[in-house]
């Protein structure tokens, strides 16, 4: 600020005096030395080069030698060639004949300038002016030092990166995580399925048994034995396929799926736990329900694990009972009360397909059902469960964009909803 | 005469399939029940020499059927041998062996030639 008595600025010009002469400002000594002051002190870089004369500067204030580390002495009278590097010469003279052709005001957002300092980031703004009192063409530049900005621009961008590459390790470790409670589950299922193998394989040995002891053509069963033996080759083969897709591992790759096929095959997964535990099983489809994105190894894991937990909820039950809900429904509220998760990509008024299943086991207390979704929380004994299920159910549910609520029924036992979109593809209808 | 085998088990194929085979060595006259819930039904009506029980089955298991079978009089002195697909004999329900009366118990698939072995041992030791 300057001071009313003009003290702290020392060439401050007595003005009202000498502009009364009438004579342009612009020439006197006085008015020179303040606007060199005032051009010296601005924080900006400013300089100017001469265009009828090779481009050599004419103007070099203070922060312009601060930023390029060259006095003044040393860049008046010169050219950008005989001060910078070749490179940047060559450049900046392109740049200032580019503002003569176009007499208009380039921009330059960001520029790297070699200096003894080492490289420096500048924004730029050159402009054409018309020194009339010297008959001159002048090419004014106004650089700002953004080196510490790029810097931090820079360094966000490598901090960004680096949160991406630990984003996607993350996911990897879900999937693995995903993958390891699955072969846990394969572990689990793998005496069931045994069994479901171990039925048709009797009954194969039985018709070996039967046709090894000499075949009459006219005998009437031959015929029923190989048809039952063909029947029960089919139905090892399905659940032996089943448990290989079940575990395989794949990448997350999501399709148009209608859930029916998933659900039985699911189902047939856990019969041997079913029937061991006397289950009941009811299952309601609507019919031509619409296709949902789904990765059908990834979907079964969680129709297994949700059916797995029935099964152990249920065995104190009177008469276990498992139902199996299929339909779909214009969503008018997105669910967020407790033991909801629920993924950001569903919206009211979208089209969704709703799984119910309901048992009705000992269901669940309020204070465990905060909990549920949690890793490692598990109210099983140790040895019958990691508590990893329900996490990876609903880590599977939210990579398909769906959502998943755990409900206490009213009579006892326990609802799993879990919401899927509609499929939008050109294909359906 | 015959001796009659009694085969509880849902599994309707392996069990037709056991018949014909049972019925034509000419030893064995077989019924098939493949309603667990029928077992006990089925046993008094028919009055087998052998029970062959499978331990696996909706509604009632082959434990709950055995001891049924354990509460009758008259079935209590029929042989039960148990058939099953369970892979580790930890998982053949004890209970289920422990009611029958029998510690017989037959892994899934078997053969021909030990079914009729087992059948025959455990009629000739009950009669």
């Amino acid at each position: 600020m300057s001071g009313s008595d003009g003290s702290k600025t020392q060439r401050l010009p007595r003005r009202s005096t000498k502009t009364a002469t009438g004579r342009s400002p612009s020439l006197l000594p006085e008015n020179e030395a303040f606007l060199e002051g005032v051009i010296d002190n601005l924080p900006v870089a400013i300089f100017a080069k001469d265009a009828s004369d090779e481009f050599r500067f004419v103007l070099w204030n203070k922060k312009q030698e601060q930023i390029t580390t060259i006095p003044k002495e040393k860049a008046l009278g010169r050219t950008d060639l005989q001060i910078f590097s070749k490179e940047s010469a060559e450049y900046f003279r392109e740049v200032d004949e580019s503002v003569i052709r176009r007499g208009k005001l380039i921009d330059v957002p960001e520029e790297i300038v070699d200096t003894g300092a080492g490289e420096v980031w500048l924004h730029t703004v050159k402009v054409p002016i018309d020194d009339k009192v010297m008959e001159r063409k002048l090419v004014v530049g106004i650089s700002e030092d953004i080196t510490e900005r790029v810097r931090a621009r820079e360094q966000l961008e490598r901090l960004n990166r680096n949160l991406t590459e630990k984003n996607k390790e993350l996911e990897v470790t879900q999937l693995q995580l995903i993958q390891a409670e699955k072969m846990e589950s394969v572990g689990r299922l793998a005496a069931g399925v045994a069994h479901e193998v171990k039925n048709p394989l009797a009954l194969l040995l039985m018709g070996v048994e039967y046709l090894s002891t000499g075949i009459d053509p006219n005998d009437p069963n031959i015929e029923e034995i190989l048809s039952e033996m063909r029947e029960a080759i089919n139905r090892a083969d399905k659940i032996i396929r089943g448990l290989v897709d079940f575990s395989s591992e794949r990448q997350l790759a999501l399709e148009p799926t209608e859930l029916p096929p998933l659900i039985e095959q699911s189902l047939l997964l856990v019969r041997h736990e079913l029937t061991k535990n006397g289950v009941n099983v009811d299952i309601e489809f609507e019919k031509e329900l619409p296709k949902v994105m789904v990765d059908g190894a990834k979907f079964e894991q969680v129709l297994v694990n949700l059916f797995i937990n029935a099964i152990h909820a249920m065995a104190k039950s009177d008469r276990p009972k498992l139902e199996v809900l299929v339909y779909s429904e214009k969503l008018d509220q997105v669910p967020r009360d407790e033991g909801a998760r629920t993924a950001h990509h569903l919206r009211s008024g979208d089209e969704v397909v709703i799984l119910e299943v309901k048992d009705n086991g000992c269901g669940i207390s309020e204070a465990n059902l905060r909990k549920i979704f949690d890793p490692f929380f598990t109210t099983k004994a140790t040895g019958l469960g990691t508590g990893l299920g329900l996490s990876v159910v609903s880590k599977i549910v939210e990579l398909h964009g769906g959502a998943i609520r755990i409900r206490n029924r009213l009579l006892g036992g326990v609802t799993v909803r879990i919401m899927l979109k509609v499929t939008k593809t050109k294909e359906a209808d | 005469m015959a001796h009659k085998v009694l085969v509880i088990d849902d599994e309707a194929g392996f069990t037709k399939l056991l018949k014909m085979n049972l019925e034509k060595t000419g030893e064995f006259e077989v019924r098939i029940e493949n309603n667990s819930m029928k077992a006990l039904s089925a046993a008094r009506e028919f009055r087998p020499d052998v029970i062959l029980l499978d331990v696996v089955m909706p509604g009632l298991d082959g434990g709950d059927v055995a001891a049924q079978f354990q509460d009758d009089p008259m079935l209590r002195k029929v042989p039960v041998i148990m058939l099953t697909a369970l892979v580790s004999p930890g998982e053949t329900s004890q209970d289920a062996v422990a009611q029958s009366g029998s510690l017989t118990v037959l892994p899934k698939p078997v053969n021909l030639d030990k079914l009729t072995q087992c059948l025959l041992g455990a009629i000739e030791t009950a009669a």
